[in-house]
């Protein structure tokens, strides 16, 4: 079975309440045709990038679920006669975008796998309770792999505005010559 | 005598197997002010990650995260 997304813009002003019921009318949909929920991410209100329907502010709600391809059609089915709903894009995963879930998921593995070595020389001293600690191990290597994933994303994000310079000093240089 | 300056594939030098629509600032990088796609012999990106950035560019418009024309003369 396919994995799909479907990503879909609330009115903004319609209370919290009602933002809750209405993703579990959707996620009740999904499940009720033999589809299961992966992940539900609420991005919150955000700014759109233009208006729809006099509306400047949008609730944007992400469902990523996997099932039979009937299920895009249904929730499209609802989404157009809900007033509520703004806009709504179901997407189904490519091969790229697997691609690089598998990709994450490997690395993922890969900097467990080299944490742990990290670890255990530290812990050769007491090797006589090694049962009771292999599992402490486990719990601290999970921790660091976060905290690395966590400290990598903060470092990209600045590198990326700092490349946009040369671009922008290249365009000028064109101009000269 | 114009200096050629090779240009490479954002993609393919970062390593990126999916442009992801979500990703508003990445995509910014390749749009003009106005929100168009900067073609392909000008921003040097492959073939291959163009088709990509268009389909996703094109998603995030319809979901109102960039705009279809953002005109700042008015």
């Amino acid at each position: 079975m396919a994995i799909y997304e479907t990503i879909f813009i609330l009115d903004s002003l319609i209370p919290p309440k009602d933002i809750e019921t209405t993703i579990q009318k959707y996620s009740a949909i999904i499940t009720e045709n033999g589809g299961k929920v992966r992940e539900v991410d609420k991005w919150g209100k955000r700014r759109l990038a233009y208006e729809i329907q006099k509306k400047q502010y949008g609730f944007y709600v992400a469902i990523e679920f996997e099932g039979p391809g009937t299920i895009p059609r249904l929730l499209e089915a609802d989404f157009n006669y809900n007033d509520k709903v703004l806009r709504f894009l179901t997407y189904r995963y490519d091969k790229n975008k697997l691609k690089a879930i598998q990709m994450d998921q490997d690395k993922a593995k890969a900097k467990k796998a080299e944490s742990e070595p990290v670890v255990n020389p530290v812990k050769e001293d007491a090797m006589d309770d090694t049962i009771s600690e292999i599992s402490e191990e486990e719990t601290e290597t999970k921790d660091v792999a976060v905290e690395e994933t966590e400290s990598v994303e903060s470092i990209e994000e600045p590198e990326e505005v700092s490349e946009e310079f040369p671009d922008a000093e290249e365009e000028g240089e064109e101009e000269k010559s | 005598m114009k200096v050629k300056r090779k240009r490479t594939c954002y993609f393919e030098e970062n390593g990126i197997v999916y442009i992801d629509f979500k990703d508003e600032k990445l995509l910014r990088r390749f749009l003009t002010e106005q929100g168009k796609i900067i073609p392909r012999h000008i921003s040097g990106t492959s073939a291959k990650y163009q088709r990509q950035l268009a389909t996703a560019v094109k998603r995030a418009r319809h979901l109102a995260l960039l705009p279809y024309v953002a005109d700042f003369t008015r």
